[in-house]
């Protein structure tokens, strides 16, 4: 827990908690407070911890566990989203391998969602470097029966019957490593966020930045317009302007690491027409690489955190701070606002 | 670790018949098992010394056996 002041200048590293796990993301229920973590382990498997005293004590999620008759066993927790405010109880869960859980009781136990775990093309989804995770649940503030989830390497799905029933929406999102780079499914995104205040959905994907303003039906690549290269993992946003967006890139697929040695983080202001790099107060060398839940945004500013334990925070005048250093590998970010 | 997931105790006094009947009633029989009730693969369990796995597995009678122990195996050092 790294707790900072005002001026997010000032950090303090509060912990570990959870000792041991890893906690592939951690966040705030903004409607409770309460705080939930995906979190694996090599020999105790996958579960859901959650703390209402911001982490002094946790309880475990019941086993969380696939149908026998789906054949499918579950080897990761990757994704915690909480639900409506008008279903208090309600949260989602992503997972390995490309599945959805549902909680109605707070996080204390889970059902799987049928439509994605029985999704018709799931013969055509495959496994990436990280395994095959949903790791991006976006709820549509606008309309209560749309939601989408990001599957790697499935693509993006979209319901607007509240989860019963899932149409992949990947039209002109590339796939280069399939015969058909086209195809409905096999994508690759690797993290899908929603504008908070517009119908406006962004997408870092294996293959390129995008953007759609039509609820996934067709998508804008951007990545052609300024960026170093198409390839990252995480993707920021300003919750007042939805013509921002905040990308770091990586050298490609095969080369996770900052390109020519300079960490960066990418910004438009116009809808991904352009980007500027936004690199003051970052390291002058760095092979840095960020993880795809390993960057958050709020109303006041940006953070992120590497592999290699930095945490960042962004200050007045776009300046960078490495407000904590020395952390094993970040691999979640979130941030909350507590009055203390 | 496993203690910490238990508030803290390192042991448990049960009467069970098998090891998987006794491994079952453990508060943290979740972070033992998957789903399908298979034993995850870097556990090790020992009954009185000797590896499960010799003596009949999950299914095997614990008779007159006093311990069982449960060590992480973590691999990958």
């Amino acid at each position: 827990m790294l707790w900072g002041d005002d001026d997010r200048r000032r950090w303090q590293a509060e912990g570990p908690l959870l000792e041991g796990w890893g906690v592939y993301h951690a966040t705030v229920d903004p409607r409770d407070g309460t705080l939930h973590a995906a979190a694996n382990h090599v020999v105790y498997g996958p579960t859901v911890q959650r703390s209402t005293d911001t982490g002094k004590t946790w309880t475990r999620s019941k086993q969380i566990g696939l149908p026998a008759e789906s054949g499918l066993t579950l080897n990761a927790t990757w994704h915690i989203e909480p639900g409506r405010r008008e279903d208090p109880e309600t949260l989602y869960l992503g997972a390995d391998p490309g599945v959805l859980f549902r909680s109605d009781d707070g996080g204390e136990t889970w059902e799987a969602n049928r439509g994605i775990l029985e999704h018709p093309t799931r013969e055509g989804w495959f496994p990436g470097a990280g395994g095959m995770c949903c790791h991006s649940i976006q709820l549509d503030p606008r309309d209560r029966q749309r939601m989408y989830v990001g599957i790697t390497a499935a693509g993006v799905f979209r319901s607007d019957d509240g989860g019963e029933t899932w149409i992949p929406v990947n039209h002109n999102v590339a796939a280069d490593f399939l015969a058909d780079p086209y195809s409905e499914v096999g994508q690759c995104p690797h993290k899908l966020l929603l504008h908070p205040a517009r119908d406006r959905l962004w997408q870092q994907n294996h293959f390129g930045v995008y953007l759609s303003d039509d609820h996934g039906d067709s998508w804008v690549r951007l990545d052609g317009n300024g960026l170093p290269g198409g390839f990252g993992f995480p993707i920021m946003l300003d919750p007042n302007d939805p013509d921002k967006a905040f990308v770091i890139p990586e050298r490609g697929p095969e080369y996770h690491y900052s390109p020519g040695g300079r960490l960066t983080v990418y910004r438009t202001r116009d809808g991904g027409d352009s980007w500027e790099p936004m690199a003051d107060g970052l390291p002058e060398q760095a092979w840095a690489a960020v993880l795809r839940e390993a960057s958050a945004y709020d109303e006041e500013s940006l953070y992120f955190g590497t592999q290699s334990g930095s945490f960042f925070a962004l200050t007045d005048g776009d300046r960078w701070v490495e407000a904590v250093r020395h952390l094993p590998p970040i691999l979640s970010v979130e941030v909350a606002a507590w009055s203390g | 670790m496993l203690a910490a997931q238990a508030e803290g105790r390192k042991s448990f006094e049960i009467e069970a018949e098998t090891l998987g009947e006794a491994l079952h009633a453990l508060p943290v029989a979740d972070l033992l098992f998957n789903e399908r009730g298979e034993l995850n693969r870097h556990l090790n369990v020992y009954v009185d010394g000797t590896d499960a796995r010799e003596r009949g597995g999950l299914e095997g009678p614990l008779a007159a056996a006093r311990e069982i122990r449960i060590v992480a195996m973590v691999s990958g050092g």
